[in-house]
């Protein structure tokens, strides 16, 4: 009896909490950018909420749903003020997360904020939030699918604004609505083949459905094919363009790396093959993200390491979007015929061919009448947009960074026009093999029906991973691998090889890598050279770190020690300086 | 009796008739006579069997032979031996899909696929063009045939008493701790008064059904409500909380042969080499050309009209109760897709019946009206009705309150077979109702029916389905009240496992609103789960966990899945360059771009290919598997489907990973600590899904919500011991119930790896 009563009770509390289970914990983070600025917005989720805004504005009575109100700000224990701000409140499930959520908007001073967060943290049932838990809070109350998810990841992760265009995009669903169309198709086709199946015998199921069913398939085929033909755009757009400059040793395309990148970031010397290894670098050209490597100059070199060195830019040639072939201008000056093979003998042998800019160097050192044969020789069809450059004059600059963003909208297309973009691997993959199948079932289908229709089976399948609409472990699967857990993959790799932290931030002068970048990004350091040092042999960070400790202590925050990244930074970085 | 049952069960033999080991109990000789232990009715020492089955219909009489068969003393109670064994409305078995679950019931040793074998009239194989995946085995039956061969059958099986009577009550007592349930049935008491104990009982009867028919604006209650003898037992089940649904079906008028011009219609021959459902039988018993045929005939508008026309004398079509969508009335199709002519099958009822059954006419028209919608048929101007069609609604235990093992959650030890995925048996009395003018037809009708009262188990489906849904809940409920008997683990077919799997999976995780009927597109592995190898997936598993299954037939399975594998290695084996299979079989085209030798394996999957072609070219290693006409059959077709099922493998692995989560069945959603809205928790709260994988297919439950169950499962599983899974309250469940179900329930070994 007593049971019964008591479990009524909690039912009771269960259904007043909108079906979110009554321990699960309120989560709260400052929602908005970190570092000084003039309002932050600190963001609470879960069944506390009403609570920690009645106990923050001391006020029993909650604002009007989704409006904004103007509110003291106190600390609840010292009922000391903390500041003046706005809030708003929105109940479960209207809201973002489909939870009880509050926001308030304070000054953005770190004391402030760190005040209001300290605030929340005493108060019971808060903790702070794990990185993307709202997100994920949202995905798991049914308010966002994957590509929605995978779209607001990458709207906050995007940097420039052609990332930010396409990811708002995909955020909105429209990639998801696409793939979502295609599956419904593809049920239709099924159920078409299905029926014929099942009911041709008893029923009037007329033999033309097969062909409408052939008819729906080649159409969808030729879709799903030109979604894929897009040269990669929406993933590059996403990961950032891999532009590789390579040419003879001596050209210059060192300096041209730190021209580009407005730093020294690589080695320079007069000496032939001084560059051995590749160096990467990020930049934002256009509002196009691009990943810049540095290679070692193409030729048969005889010392060992020069070996390895030439046979890394190989490789880096291999896997290029674009290529910046750097030349002697100087030395090809007297024979402009030879441009084309200098040219040939730089970019990748294999196909397919791959864009390309003719970059060249050392224009300062040219008479004006080589320059003019130069320019003419370059202005044929034959040879790739080229430009005169000297990045010891820096003259021509402006021209190759016009070339570079023309080339870049060329291969990322305008995230705006035409249909949603492919933005991930994993949808480039589960694509694939969907227009796999589809080929398989137009070969089998003057065979066995049952093997045909199996095909379309497996073809929707593939589609229905995409959105997440496929058996449980799949998509905890794809959650895990892709969605918040992915993040801590990359940590997890980095951390094996030297130790997290330490090897996120390099040493000094040395560009982090991509999974360095990647990781160093989803804490919300922004990274593009190493603006994070390790500590100094005082044991305080010097010169350039004092950003990142601004952003690691806010990480250590709203981390609260969660992600073996977040403790880390905290108790390398942040504590030594505060204490 | 726990121990007297475990000796009984021991493995079990088949035991012939008339060499039934000393334990076996007392057979009756003389059916008429009253039981033995009757006679001792009122005194302390009551019957004791191991299962009781009440209700003598498909459902029951398979699920009586299944127990029996796995050596539990089972106790059939029908009201009359008579109707055992009686088809019901349509007068075949099988069909696509359908004849899927034959085989299978038949794999597992049970009684219809056999006796069709023995009572055919007309067989044939549908969907013979499009794979033999989906091949179905269908035939029309001798309906007297069948019956005789049924009562033989059930009359001659060892450990099977049967009795006539009627059951007044359940006896229950106190629930086992260990298993969720109010309560626990102990026995029943009979219409005489007397009792008998029971392990387990098996309720086949339409207790519930409320059945109500209807033609024209007409409707009489039918069924068994006013039945004295079996109010006890509906208000015992009403008073336990069994919830119930409502649907609706139709039968179609029944005509007089010899007045039928068959002359005009076309004909439909059975097939000339007939095969036969059960794997056991070499061939049917009728010799191929004294099959009879089938007839196939057409609407037209002027049907059309005269629905469209008296639609406001039809209440059965316009009420809201849920019909089946894939047989429906001819009025629906009517109503559904004008402008269009629709099939109508005319189907013999028998060698000697001049009934013929008129498959896709299904009315409910008042009976004048439907004379003369027959009369404007092509084919049947001037054919007389034998007997109206009519609707029929009626009450339906959800069977998600079952669990796959059949058995129901609130009662322990009380399993249901038949009714509960909507099926009735109304079909029996009707089909013995002469012609007569149509007022007084409906009386006789209604008398019938509930003179005979009428045991469901006897389908509805009105299309040309049957009702042998009922032949594999029996076999399942049969089988597993038998193993409750003595102990042992229940026995569950899974969706990857065969299409019995798939049908009770979605019933009792999603419920019906209409009539079930089975599809292969409602099978994920089509290409694995076939007609022709239904043996080698359920024999050795049946024979094995069971011993519902003989040993003769684990033998020949045994044998053939070895001659099967084996052939399967020599194909592979066998290899010949491409120039040289080109030029012994010029019909196939080989990739010529290919210059390594292609294996037998490879060449017999195209269509042209078959196993004698190949024993030409390889005589000493195939000529022996060629043969073997069956074996030869079966390697191609096993060959075919290869690549497929062997690509699905992983996707099965999935599916079976996702069954191996079980969610514990008291777990109250409404309470647990996951993430879930309240209309995901009601969602589950009322399909009470058994594992993750059923959660996945209950219709609106988002991605999300599996996710969030799943984490809760496994972070249950991780911390076992140290966390308690919220119960359902109102039940009183001990204390160390929980721990013992927070453990129980997840361990498998699929798990520790999926974690």
């Amino acid at each position: 009896m007593r049971a019964g009563s008591c479990g009524s009770l909690l039912r009771w509390l269960a259904k007043r909490s909108y079906g979110c289970a009554q321990q699960r914990d309120t989560v709260f983070a400052v929602s908005s950018g970190h570092g000084k600025c003039g309002v932050a917005v600190i963001r609470t989720s879960g069944p506390a909420s009403a609570t920690a805004l009645r106990r923050l504005t001391g006020r029993d009575e909650l604002p009007r749903p989704r409006a904004v109100a103007l509110r003291r700000i106190r600390d609840p224990g010292s009922a000391e003020p903390l500041d003046r701000g706005l809030v708003v409140w929105f109940p479960g499930p209207h809201s973002f997360t489909g939870e009880d959520c509050a926001e308030l908007h304070v000054h953005g001073g770190p004391a402030v904020v760190s005040g209001v967060l300290q605030a929340l943290g005493r108060l019971p049932g808060l903790r702070p939030a794990e990185p993307g838990e709202f997100t994920k809070r949202a995905f798991q109350n049914g308010k966002l699918d994957l590509t929605e998810a995978e779209g607001l990841g990458d709207l906050i992760h995007a940097e420039t604004e052609a990332q930010r265009r396409q990811a708002l995009r995909q955020m909105e669903g429209e990639l998801g609505q696409l793939y979502q169309r295609w599956s419904q198709e593809l049920t239709q086709a099924l159920a078409y083949i299905e029926a014929f199946i099942d009911f041709s015998e008893d029923d009037n199921v007329e033999e033309d459905v097969l062909t409408r069913v052939d008819t729906a398939v080649a159409q969808l085929d030729r879709e799903l094919r030109g979604h894929l033909q897009d040269g990669r755009r929406g993933e590059r757009l996403r990961g950032g363009v891999h532009v590789v400059i390579a040419g003879p040793p001596n050209a210059g395309k060192s300096s041209l790396l730190n021209l580009l990148c407005q730093r020294p970031a690589a080695i320079v010397s007069p000496v032939p093959g001084t560059t051995r290894d590749v160096v990467e670098t990020t930049l934002n050209v256009g509002g196009y993200p691009v990943v810049l490597s540095d290679t070692a100059g193409l030729r048969d070199a005889r010392d060992p390491v020069e070996q390895e060195g030439v046979s890394r830019a190989r490789d880096r040639l291999q896997q290029a979007d674009l290529v910046l072939a750097v030349l002697d201008a100087a030395e090809l000056a007297p024979q402009p015929g030879r441009l084309a093979g200098a040219l040939q003998a730089v970019l990748p042998p294999s196909p397919p061919p791959r864009p390309c800019l003719l970059v060249l160097n050392k224009a300062d050192l040219l008479a004006e009448q080589s320059r003019g044969a130069l320019q003419q020789a370059c202005a044929g069809d034959t040879l790739p947009p080229a430009c005169l450059l000297s990045c010891m004059t820096r003259e021509g600059t402006a021209t190759l960074l016009r070339l570079l963003g023309g080339q870049l909208q060329h291969i990322c297309g305008d995230p705006l026009v035409g249909s949603p973009s492919l933005t991930q691997t994993r949808h480039r993959l589960h694509l694939t093999s969907c227009l796999d199948a589809l080929g398989r079932y137009h070969r089998g289908r003057a065979g066995d029906l049952v093997l045909a229709a199996e095909e379309l089976r497996l073809a929707r399948r593939h589609l229905g991973r995409i959105t997440g609409q496929v058996g449980a472990e799949d998509i905890l699967d794809i959650v895990f691998r892709d969605f918040c857990i992915g993040k801590k993959a990359v940590f997890k790799g980095t951390r094996s090889t030297t130790g997290l932290g330490w090897s996120l931030l390099g040493a000094p002068g040395e560009e982090p890598s991509l999974p360095q970048y990647r990781a160093a990004q989803s804490i919300g350091v922004t990274v593009g050279r190493p603006r994070v040092q390790p500590l100094g042999p005082s044991g305080k960070a010097e010169g350039p770190a004092r950003e990142a400790q601004v952003h690691g202590m806010y990480m250590g925050m709203s981390g609260g020690g969660e992600g073996h990244l977040c403790s880390r930074v905290w108790t390398r970085l942040v504590n030594p300086v505060l204490g | 009796m726990a121990a007297s049952a475990a000796v009984a069960l021991r493995r079990f033999l088949p035991v012939m008739p008339g060499v039934a080991p000393s334990m076996s109990p007392p057979r009756l000789l003389s059916l008429r006579l009253p039981p033995p232990w009757s006679r001792r009715a009122g005194s302390d020492a009551a019957a004791r069997y191991d299962v009781v089955v009440i209700g003598g219909g498909h459902a029951g009489t398979e699920a009586a032979a299944a127990a029996a068969r796995g050596g539990a003393r089972t106790l059939l109670v029908t009201h009359k031996i008579d109707t055992i064994g009686q088809m019901s409305c349509n007068p075949s078995f099988g069909g696509i899909g359908k004849g899927h679950l034959m085989r299978e019931v038949d794999a597992l040793d049970g009684l219809c696929a056999r006796l069709c074998d023995r009572s055919g009239v007309h067989y044939k194989m549908l969907n013979r063009r499009k794979g033999p995946a989906v091949w179905g085995l269908r035939a029309q039956v001798d309906r007297k045939l069948y019956k005789e061969n049924m009562q033989k059958e059930i009359l001659n099986t060892p450990f099977l008493t049967v009795h006539e009577g009627s059951v007044e009550d359940l006896l229950l007592k106190e629930p086992e701790s260990e298993h969720p349930g109010k309560c626990q049935v102990s026995g029943v008491l009979l219409g005489d008064g007397s009792k008998v104990h029971a392990g387990s009982v098996i309720l086949t009867t339409g207790t519930f059904l409320r059945g109500m028919v209807l033609i024209g604006l007409e409707k009489h209650p039918a069924g068994r409500l006013g039945d004295q003898s079996s109010t006890g037992l509906a208000q015992t089940l009403e008073k336990l909380g069994f919830a119930v649904g409502r649907l609706k079906t139709g039968t179609p008028p029944r005509l007089a042969k010899d007045t039928i011009d068959f002359s005009i219609l076309a004909r439909q021959w059975a097939d000339s080499h007939p095969v036969p459902f059960s794997f056991l039988s070499e061939t049917v018993w009728i010799k191929p050309e004294d099959q009879l045929s089938c007839y196939l005939t057409y609407t037209n508008p002027k049907v059309e009209k005269i629905i469209h026309d008296n639609l406001y004398l039809n209440n059965h079509v316009k009420e809201t109760t849920k019909g089946p969508r894939y047989c429906p009335s001819l009025e629906s199709k009517v109503l559904r897709f004008p402008n269009r002519i629709h099939q109508l099958w005319l189907e013999p009822e028998g060698l000697d019946s001049n009934i013929i059954y008129p498959q896709g006419m299904s009315m409910t028209l008042p009976p004048e009206l439907q004379e003369q919608v027959i009369t404007c048929i092509q084919g049947l101007e001037k054919a007389k009705m034998v007997q109206p069609g009519y609707g029929v609604q009626y009450d339906f235990l959800d069977p998600r309150q079952l669990t796959a093992s059949l058995e129901s959650r609130l009662v322990q030890r009380l399993f249901f077979a038949g009714q509960i995925n909507g099926t009735t048996g109304y079909e029996e009395a009707a089909a013995q109702v002469r012609c007569c003018t149509a007022a007084k037809l409906v009386l006789r009708l209604l008398s019938h029916i509930q003179a005979l009262r009428i045991l469901p188990g006897q389908a509805v489906n009105a299309l040309r389905s049957c009702n042998h849904f009922d032949v594999w809940q029996g076999i399942i409920a049969g089988i597993n009240a038998c193993l409750r008997v003595c102990g042992k683990p229940p026995f569950t077919i899974s969706r990857t496992e065969g299409y019995i799997g798939v049908l009770i999976d979605d019933l009792t995780t999603l419920g019906t609103s209409e009539p079930y009927r089975m599809f292969t597109s409602r099978v994920e592995f089509r290409a694995f789960l076939r007609p022709d190898n239904a043996d080698s997936r359920l024999t050795p598993r049946g024979f094995e966990e069971t011993g519902c299954v003989s040993r003769q037939r684990y033998e020949r399975t045994s044998q053939i899945k070895a001659a099967i594998e084996e052939g399967v290695a020599v194909l592979k084996s066998l290899q010949l360059p491409p120039s040289k299979w080109s030029s012994l079989i010029p019909e196939i085209v080989i990739s010529s771009s290919r210059s390594s030798p292609v294996r037998a394996f490879d060449i017999l999957q195209y269509p042209e290919v078959n196993m004698e072609l190949l024993a030409r070219i390889f005589p000493e290693s195939l000529g022996k598997l060629a043969e073997w006409r069956e074996l030869a059959e079966r390697l191609k077709i096993e060959v075919v489907y290869k690549l497929c099922t062997s690509n699905q493998q992983q996707e099965m692995e999935e599916v079976r990973r996702d069954e191996a989560l079980r969610l514990p069945e008291n777990l109250d959603y409404f309470t647990i600590n996951a993430s879930l809205s309240q209309e995901m928790r009601e969602k589950l709260d009322s399909n009470r899904p058994q594992t993750i994988g059923a959660v996945s297919r209950i219709p609106g439950i988002t991605p999300a919500a599996i996710l969030n169950l799943l984490r809760f499962v496994k972070t249950n599983r991780q911390r076992t011991g140290g966390i308690k899974v919220p119960f359902r309250t109102g039940r009183s469940l001990p204390e160390r119930n929980t721990d013992v179900l927070g453990k129980s329930e997840f361990q498998s070994s699929n798990l520790s790896r999926a974690f």
